[in-house]
Protein backbone atom coordinates (compact mmCIF):
# COMPACT_ATOMS: atom_id res chain seq x y z
CA UNK A 1 0.00 0.00 0.00
CA UNK A 2 1.61 3.27 -1.13
CA UNK A 3 1.27 6.11 1.24
CA UNK A 4 1.27 9.72 0.19
CA UNK A 5 1.45 12.95 2.07
CA UNK A 6 -1.15 15.58 1.34
CA UNK A 7 -0.34 17.85 -1.61
CA UNK A 8 -0.24 20.97 0.54
CA UNK A 9 0.98 20.11 3.98
CA UNK A 10 3.71 20.88 6.42
CA UNK A 11 5.46 17.70 7.37
CA UNK A 12 7.71 18.23 10.36
CA UNK A 13 10.12 15.46 9.41
CA UNK A 14 10.50 16.77 5.89
CA UNK A 15 11.15 20.18 7.38
CA UNK A 16 13.85 18.80 9.65
CA UNK A 17 15.41 16.82 6.82
CA UNK A 18 15.36 19.93 4.67
CA UNK A 19 17.24 21.90 7.27
CA UNK A 20 19.73 19.12 7.72
CA UNK A 21 20.22 18.76 4.01
CA UNK A 22 20.62 22.49 3.50
CA UNK A 23 23.26 22.67 6.22
CA UNK A 24 25.04 19.63 4.82
CA UNK A 25 25.02 21.03 1.30
CA UNK A 26 26.15 24.39 2.61
CA UNK A 27 29.11 22.79 4.38
CA UNK A 28 29.99 20.52 1.47
CA UNK A 29 29.81 23.30 -1.10
CA UNK A 30 31.89 25.48 1.15
CA UNK A 31 34.49 22.76 1.45
CA UNK A 32 34.50 21.55 -2.13
CA UNK A 33 33.69 24.65 -4.13
CA UNK A 34 34.12 27.94 -2.34
CA UNK A 35 37.18 27.20 -0.29
CA UNK A 36 39.33 25.76 -3.10
CA UNK A 37 38.27 28.46 -5.53
CA UNK A 38 38.93 31.21 -3.02
CA UNK A 39 42.26 29.65 -2.15
CA UNK A 40 43.33 29.53 -5.74
CA UNK A 41 42.14 33.08 -6.34
CA UNK A 42 44.03 34.24 -3.29
CA UNK A 43 47.12 32.42 -4.48
CA UNK A 44 46.81 33.94 -7.92
CA UNK A 45 46.38 37.38 -6.42
CA UNK A 46 49.49 36.93 -4.31
CA UNK A 47 51.45 35.70 -7.28
CA UNK A 48 50.34 38.63 -9.39
CA UNK A 49 51.18 41.02 -6.59
CA UNK A 50 54.60 39.48 -6.33
CA UNK A 51 55.09 39.76 -10.06
CA UNK A 52 54.06 43.38 -9.99
CA UNK A 53 56.41 44.05 -7.15
CA UNK A 54 59.33 42.36 -8.85
CA UNK A 55 58.51 44.12 -12.10
CA UNK A 56 58.44 47.41 -10.23
CA UNK A 57 61.75 46.57 -8.60
CA UNK A 58 63.30 45.61 -11.90
CA UNK A 59 62.03 48.79 -13.44
CA UNK A 60 63.42 50.99 -10.71
CA UNK A 61 66.70 49.08 -10.83
CA UNK A 62 66.90 49.58 -14.55
CA UNK A 63 66.12 53.24 -14.17
CA UNK A 64 68.80 53.60 -11.55
CA UNK A 65 71.28 51.79 -13.75
CA UNK A 66 70.38 53.98 -16.68
CA UNK A 67 70.87 57.06 -14.57
CA UNK A 68 74.19 55.75 -13.31
CA UNK A 69 75.40 54.95 -16.76
CA UNK A 70 74.28 58.25 -18.17
CA UNK A 71 76.11 59.98 -15.36
CA UNK A 72 79.17 57.83 -15.93
CA UNK A 73 79.07 58.40 -19.65
CA UNK A 74 78.91 62.11 -19.10
CA UNK A 75 81.84 61.85 -16.73
CA UNK A 76 83.73 59.75 -19.21
CA UNK A 77 83.23 62.34 -21.89
CA UNK A 78 84.39 65.04 -19.59
CA UNK A 79 87.34 62.97 -18.52
CA UNK A 80 88.28 62.21 -22.08
CA UNK A 81 88.08 65.88 -22.92
CA UNK A 82 90.19 66.65 -19.92
CA UNK A 83 92.74 64.07 -20.83
CA UNK A 84 92.85 65.32 -24.36
CA UNK A 85 93.20 68.89 -23.22
CA UNK A 86 95.98 68.11 -20.80
CA UNK A 87 97.72 65.99 -23.37
CA UNK A 88 97.47 68.76 -25.87
CA UNK A 89 98.71 71.26 -23.37
CA UNK A 90 101.54 69.05 -22.38
CA UNK A 91 102.44 68.38 -25.97
CA UNK A 92 102.34 72.06 -26.74
CA UNK A 93 104.45 72.79 -23.71
CA UNK A 94 106.90 70.12 -24.69
CA UNK A 95 107.17 71.31 -28.25
CA UNK A 96 107.66 74.84 -27.10
CA UNK A 97 110.27 73.68 -24.71
CA UNK A 98 112.01 71.73 -27.41
CA UNK A 99 111.90 74.64 -29.79
CA UNK A 100 113.16 77.06 -27.19
CA UNK A 101 115.87 74.67 -26.16
CA UNK A 102 116.84 74.24 -29.74
CA UNK A 103 116.87 77.97 -30.16
CA UNK A 104 118.94 78.33 -27.07
CA UNK A 105 121.35 75.69 -28.23
CA UNK A 106 121.53 77.29 -31.61
CA UNK A 107 122.20 80.56 -29.87
CA UNK A 108 124.93 78.93 -27.85
CA UNK A 109 126.46 77.34 -30.90
CA UNK A 110 126.25 80.60 -32.78
CA UNK A 111 127.81 82.59 -30.01
CA UNK A 112 130.54 80.02 -29.59
CA UNK A 113 131.20 80.10 -33.28
CA UNK A 114 131.31 83.89 -33.18
CA UNK A 115 133.62 83.75 -30.26
CA UNK A 116 135.88 81.30 -32.05
CA UNK A 117 135.84 83.41 -35.16
CA UNK A 118 136.76 86.45 -33.10
CA UNK A 119 139.50 84.47 -31.35
CA UNK A 120 140.85 83.19 -34.63
CA UNK A 121 140.78 86.66 -36.04
CA UNK A 122 142.66 88.13 -33.13
CA UNK A 123 145.12 85.27 -33.21
CA UNK A 124 145.67 85.80 -36.92
CA UNK A 125 146.17 89.49 -36.36
CA UNK A 126 148.63 88.75 -33.64
CA UNK A 127 150.50 86.32 -35.85
CA UNK A 128 150.48 88.76 -38.69
CA UNK A 129 151.81 91.39 -36.42
CA UNK A 130 154.52 89.05 -35.18
CA UNK A 131 155.41 88.10 -38.74
CA UNK A 132 155.49 91.64 -39.87
CA UNK A 133 157.65 92.62 -36.93
CA UNK A 134 159.95 89.62 -37.65
CA UNK A 135 160.11 90.64 -41.29
CA UNK A 136 160.93 94.13 -40.44
CA UNK A 137 163.71 92.97 -38.14
CA UNK A 138 165.05 90.66 -40.80
CA UNK A 139 164.83 93.36 -43.40
CA UNK A 140 166.60 95.78 -41.13
CA UNK A 141 169.40 93.31 -40.38
CA UNK A 142 169.70 92.56 -44.07
CA UNK A 143 169.87 96.21 -44.93
CA UNK A 144 172.54 96.65 -42.33
CA UNK A 145 174.70 93.94 -43.96
CA UNK A 146 176.39 96.11 -46.69
CA UNK A 147 178.72 93.61 -48.15
CA UNK A 148 176.14 91.96 -50.19
CA UNK A 149 176.66 91.37 -53.90
CA UNK A 150 174.33 92.37 -56.60
CA UNK A 151 173.44 88.87 -57.11
CA UNK A 152 172.92 88.14 -53.52
CA UNK A 153 170.81 91.20 -53.28
CA UNK A 154 168.59 90.07 -56.01
CA UNK A 155 168.34 86.64 -54.57
CA UNK A 156 167.57 88.04 -51.15
CA UNK A 157 164.78 90.19 -52.51
CA UNK A 158 163.33 87.23 -54.33
CA UNK A 159 163.53 85.18 -51.16
CA UNK A 160 161.95 87.95 -49.21
CA UNK A 161 159.18 88.25 -51.66
CA UNK A 162 158.62 84.51 -51.62
CA UNK A 163 158.83 84.57 -47.84
CA UNK A 164 156.21 87.29 -47.72
CA UNK A 165 154.13 85.27 -50.11
CA UNK A 166 154.56 82.35 -47.80
CA UNK A 167 153.56 84.49 -44.86
CA UNK A 168 150.54 85.68 -46.69
CA UNK A 169 149.62 82.17 -47.56
CA UNK A 170 149.73 81.21 -43.93
CA UNK B 1 -2.84 15.03 -7.33
CA UNK B 2 -0.93 13.42 -4.53
CA UNK B 3 1.72 14.86 -2.30
CA UNK B 4 5.13 13.25 -2.08
CA UNK B 5 5.13 9.52 -1.74
CA UNK B 6 6.36 8.01 1.49
CA UNK B 7 9.07 5.63 0.36
CA UNK B 8 9.95 4.08 3.71
CA UNK B 9 9.93 4.76 7.39
CA UNK B 10 12.91 4.86 9.66
CA UNK B 11 11.77 2.72 12.59
CA UNK B 12 12.65 5.11 15.38
CA UNK B 13 10.47 7.58 17.27
CA UNK B 14 7.38 5.84 16.04
CA UNK B 15 8.56 5.72 12.44
CA UNK B 16 10.11 8.70 10.67
CA UNK B 17 8.57 8.89 7.21
CA UNK B 18 11.11 9.35 4.43
CA UNK B 19 9.36 10.75 1.42
CA UNK B 20 10.22 11.04 -2.24
CA UNK B 21 11.14 14.62 -1.51
CA UNK B 22 13.92 13.66 0.87
CA UNK B 23 15.35 10.91 -1.29
CA UNK B 24 15.34 13.11 -4.40
CA UNK B 25 17.07 15.77 -2.40
CA UNK B 26 19.78 13.36 -1.35
CA UNK B 27 20.36 12.24 -4.90
CA UNK B 28 20.56 15.79 -6.18
CA UNK B 29 22.82 16.85 -3.34
CA UNK B 30 25.14 14.00 -4.19
CA UNK B 31 25.19 15.15 -7.82
CA UNK B 32 25.85 18.75 -6.81
CA UNK B 33 28.71 17.77 -4.53
CA UNK B 34 30.14 15.49 -7.19
CA UNK B 35 30.04 18.34 -9.71
CA UNK B 36 31.69 20.67 -7.22
CA UNK B 37 34.46 18.16 -6.58
CA UNK B 38 34.89 17.60 -10.30
CA UNK B 39 35.05 21.32 -11.04
CA UNK B 40 37.61 22.06 -8.36
CA UNK B 41 39.91 19.12 -8.93
CA UNK B 42 43.56 19.99 -9.59
CA UNK B 43 43.13 23.70 -9.45
CA UNK B 44 46.02 25.68 -10.87
CA UNK B 45 47.14 29.21 -10.37
CA UNK B 46 47.32 29.53 -14.13
CA UNK B 47 44.12 27.83 -15.24
CA UNK B 48 44.52 25.53 -18.20
CA UNK B 49 41.32 23.55 -17.85
CA UNK B 50 37.94 24.77 -18.93
CA UNK B 51 36.24 23.41 -15.84
CA UNK B 52 38.35 25.54 -13.55
CA UNK B 53 37.45 28.62 -15.54
CA UNK B 54 33.79 27.69 -15.28
CA UNK B 55 34.02 27.10 -11.54
CA UNK B 56 35.83 30.39 -11.00
CA UNK B 57 33.31 32.20 -13.15
CA UNK B 58 30.37 30.75 -11.21
CA UNK B 59 31.86 31.58 -7.85
CA UNK B 60 32.83 35.03 -9.06
CA UNK B 61 29.32 35.68 -10.34
CA UNK B 62 27.87 34.63 -7.02
CA UNK B 63 30.23 36.91 -5.13
CA UNK B 64 29.32 39.79 -7.41
CA UNK B 65 25.62 39.11 -7.00
CA UNK B 66 25.86 39.02 -3.22
CA UNK B 67 27.99 42.15 -3.13
CA UNK B 68 25.67 44.01 -5.50
CA UNK B 69 22.60 43.07 -3.49
CA UNK B 70 23.83 43.15 0.08
CA UNK B 71 26.64 45.63 -0.22
CA UNK B 72 30.26 44.97 0.71
CA UNK B 73 31.17 43.10 3.87
CA UNK B 74 28.69 40.25 3.48
CA UNK B 75 31.06 37.73 1.94
CA UNK B 76 30.31 35.16 4.62
CA UNK B 77 26.80 34.75 3.23
CA UNK B 78 28.04 33.72 -0.18
CA UNK B 79 28.34 29.97 0.47
CA UNK B 80 24.89 29.84 2.06
CA UNK B 81 23.29 31.78 -0.79
CA UNK B 82 25.15 29.55 -3.22
CA UNK B 83 23.90 26.41 -1.51
CA UNK B 84 20.34 27.72 -1.36
CA UNK B 85 20.36 28.80 -5.00
CA UNK B 86 21.88 25.55 -6.22
CA UNK B 87 19.53 23.45 -4.11
CA UNK B 88 16.51 25.37 -5.35
CA UNK B 89 17.38 25.40 -9.01
CA UNK B 90 18.52 21.79 -9.19
CA UNK B 91 15.40 20.67 -7.33
CA UNK B 92 13.11 22.54 -9.65
CA UNK B 93 14.96 21.48 -12.78
CA UNK B 94 14.84 17.83 -11.73
CA UNK B 95 11.25 17.86 -13.00
CA UNK B 96 12.76 17.91 -16.49
CA UNK B 97 13.95 14.37 -15.86
CA UNK B 98 10.53 13.21 -14.74
CA UNK B 99 11.50 13.31 -11.09
CA UNK B 100 9.10 14.85 -8.65
CA UNK B 101 10.71 18.20 -7.86
CA UNK B 102 11.28 18.56 -4.13
CA UNK B 103 10.61 22.27 -4.37
CA UNK B 104 6.99 21.29 -5.04
CA UNK B 105 6.86 20.28 -1.38
CA UNK B 106 5.75 23.05 0.93
CA UNK B 107 7.76 21.63 3.81
CA UNK B 108 10.97 22.18 1.87
CA UNK B 109 10.36 25.76 0.79
CA UNK B 110 9.00 26.59 4.22
CA UNK B 111 12.14 25.13 5.73
CA UNK B 112 14.30 27.43 3.59
CA UNK B 113 12.06 30.40 4.32
CA UNK B 114 12.32 29.73 8.05
CA UNK B 115 16.11 29.69 7.78
CA UNK B 116 15.91 33.08 6.11
CA UNK B 117 13.54 34.26 8.86
CA UNK B 118 15.92 33.12 11.58
CA UNK B 119 18.86 34.76 9.82
CA UNK B 120 16.95 38.01 9.57
CA UNK B 121 16.02 38.01 13.26
CA UNK B 122 19.51 36.98 14.30
CA UNK B 123 21.14 39.67 12.17
CA UNK B 124 18.70 42.22 13.52
CA UNK B 125 19.50 41.31 17.12
CA UNK B 126 23.20 41.30 16.36
CA UNK B 127 23.20 44.80 14.89
CA UNK B 128 20.60 46.49 17.10
CA UNK B 129 20.84 44.48 20.30
CA UNK B 130 17.88 42.72 21.89
CA UNK B 131 16.37 46.00 23.07
CA UNK B 132 16.73 47.61 19.68
CA UNK B 133 15.32 44.55 17.98
CA UNK B 134 12.23 44.52 20.23
CA UNK B 135 11.85 48.28 19.91
CA UNK B 136 11.89 47.89 16.15
CA UNK B 137 8.44 46.32 16.34
CA UNK B 138 7.06 49.47 18.00
CA UNK B 139 8.20 51.76 15.24
CA UNK B 140 7.23 54.13 13.82
CA UNK B 141 4.31 54.24 16.34
CA UNK B 142 3.59 51.65 19.03
CA UNK B 143 0.07 50.79 17.94
CA UNK B 144 1.50 49.37 14.70
CA UNK B 145 2.97 46.48 16.71
CA UNK B 146 0.44 43.90 15.43
CA UNK B 147 1.05 44.98 11.86
CA UNK B 148 4.81 44.78 12.32
CA UNK B 149 4.51 41.30 13.77
CA UNK B 150 2.29 40.20 10.93
CA UNK B 151 4.62 41.59 8.30
CA UNK B 152 7.58 39.90 9.96
CA UNK B 153 5.80 36.55 10.03
CA UNK B 154 4.38 37.06 6.56
CA UNK B 155 7.85 37.22 5.01
CA UNK B 156 8.77 33.54 5.37
CA UNK B 157 5.25 32.45 4.55
CA UNK B 158 5.17 34.47 1.36
CA UNK B 159 8.62 33.22 0.36
CA UNK B 160 7.66 29.62 1.04
CA UNK B 161 4.32 29.73 -0.73
CA UNK B 162 5.63 31.63 -3.71
CA UNK B 163 8.29 29.09 -4.45
CA UNK B 164 6.15 26.10 -3.62
CA UNK B 165 3.17 27.43 -5.58
CA UNK B 166 5.11 28.14 -8.72
CA UNK B 167 6.80 24.78 -8.95
CA UNK B 168 3.79 22.78 -7.75
CA UNK B 169 1.52 24.56 -10.18
CA UNK B 170 3.95 23.88 -12.98
CA UNK B 171 4.01 20.24 -12.02
CA UNK B 172 0.21 20.08 -11.88
CA UNK B 173 -0.22 21.80 -15.20
CA UNK B 174 2.39 19.58 -16.81
CA UNK B 175 0.73 16.44 -15.54
CA UNK B 176 -2.69 17.73 -16.58
CA UNK B 177 -1.32 18.43 -20.00
CA UNK B 178 0.17 14.97 -20.22
CA UNK B 179 -3.21 13.53 -19.26
CA UNK B 180 -5.02 15.64 -21.78
CA UNK B 181 -2.59 14.77 -24.53
CA UNK B 182 -2.91 11.08 -23.70
CA UNK B 183 -6.69 11.35 -24.03
CA UNK B 184 -6.28 13.22 -27.31
CA UNK B 185 -3.94 10.56 -28.62
CA UNK B 186 -6.36 7.82 -27.62
CA UNK B 187 -9.17 9.70 -29.33
CA UNK B 188 -7.28 10.29 -32.57
CA UNK B 189 -5.78 6.82 -32.73
CA UNK B 190 -9.05 5.26 -31.59
CA UNK B 191 -10.09 4.68 -35.15
CA UNK B 192 -7.33 2.15 -35.61
CA UNK B 193 -8.53 -1.20 -34.35
CA UNK B 194 -5.39 -2.16 -32.51
CA UNK B 195 -5.09 -1.99 -28.72
CA UNK B 196 -1.31 -1.43 -28.79
CA UNK B 197 -1.44 1.45 -31.24
CA UNK B 198 -4.35 2.93 -29.32
CA UNK B 199 -2.22 3.04 -26.19
CA UNK B 200 0.60 5.09 -27.77
CA UNK B 201 0.27 8.66 -26.41
CA UNK B 202 1.63 10.16 -29.60
CA UNK B 203 0.83 13.78 -28.76
CA UNK B 204 2.83 13.59 -25.58
CA UNK B 205 5.90 13.75 -27.77
CA UNK B 206 7.19 17.27 -28.21
CA UNK B 207 4.15 19.32 -27.29
CA UNK B 208 4.73 19.39 -23.51
CA UNK B 209 8.25 20.62 -24.11
CA UNK B 210 6.89 24.00 -25.22
CA UNK B 211 5.10 24.53 -21.94
CA UNK B 212 7.98 22.97 -20.08
CA UNK B 213 10.21 25.82 -21.19
CA UNK B 214 8.08 28.16 -19.13
CA UNK B 215 6.89 25.98 -16.26
CA UNK B 216 10.08 24.07 -15.66
CA UNK B 217 12.99 26.06 -17.01
CA UNK B 218 11.84 29.63 -16.59
CA UNK B 219 10.10 29.27 -13.24
CA UNK B 220 12.96 27.20 -11.90
CA UNK B 221 15.48 29.91 -12.59
CA UNK B 222 13.12 32.66 -11.55
CA UNK B 223 12.14 31.10 -8.23
CA UNK B 224 15.71 30.16 -7.35
CA UNK B 225 16.73 33.73 -8.12
CA UNK B 226 13.82 35.16 -6.13
CA UNK B 227 14.36 33.09 -3.00
CA UNK B 228 18.09 33.89 -2.96
CA UNK B 229 17.44 37.54 -3.71
CA UNK B 230 14.79 37.91 -1.00
CA UNK B 231 17.02 36.19 1.52
CA UNK B 232 19.84 38.57 0.70
CA UNK B 233 17.61 41.64 0.73
CA UNK B 234 15.94 40.81 4.03
CA UNK B 235 19.18 39.89 5.76
CA UNK B 236 20.96 42.95 4.42
CA UNK B 237 17.97 45.09 5.49
CA UNK B 238 18.14 43.66 8.99
CA UNK B 239 21.88 44.34 9.07
CA UNK B 240 21.37 48.06 8.60
CA UNK B 241 21.43 49.85 11.88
Amino acid sequence: MEEFLAFVTIDVWTLIFTWGNLIILFLLMKKFLFKPINNILEKRKNEIDEMYESAQNSKSDAEKLLEDYTEKLKNVNEEAEDILKTAKKRAEGKSEEIVSEAKKEAQVILSRAEREVALEKSRAQEELLKEVSGLATTMASKILEKDISEEDHKEMIDKFISEIGDGDDK
Amino acid sequence: MNGPKILFKIPVLGGIPVTETIVNMWVIMAIIVAVCIFLTRNLEVKPTKKRQVIAEKLVGMLYNLVEDTMGPGHKKFVPYIGALFTMSICGSLSSLFGVRPYTADLSVTLGWALVTFCMVQFTSIKTKGVGGWLKGFLEPVPFLLPLNLVSEVANPISIAFRHFGNIAAGMVITSLLYGALASLSAFVLGFIPNAFINSIPIFQLGIPAVLSIYFDLFTSFLQAYIISMLTMVYVAGAGEA
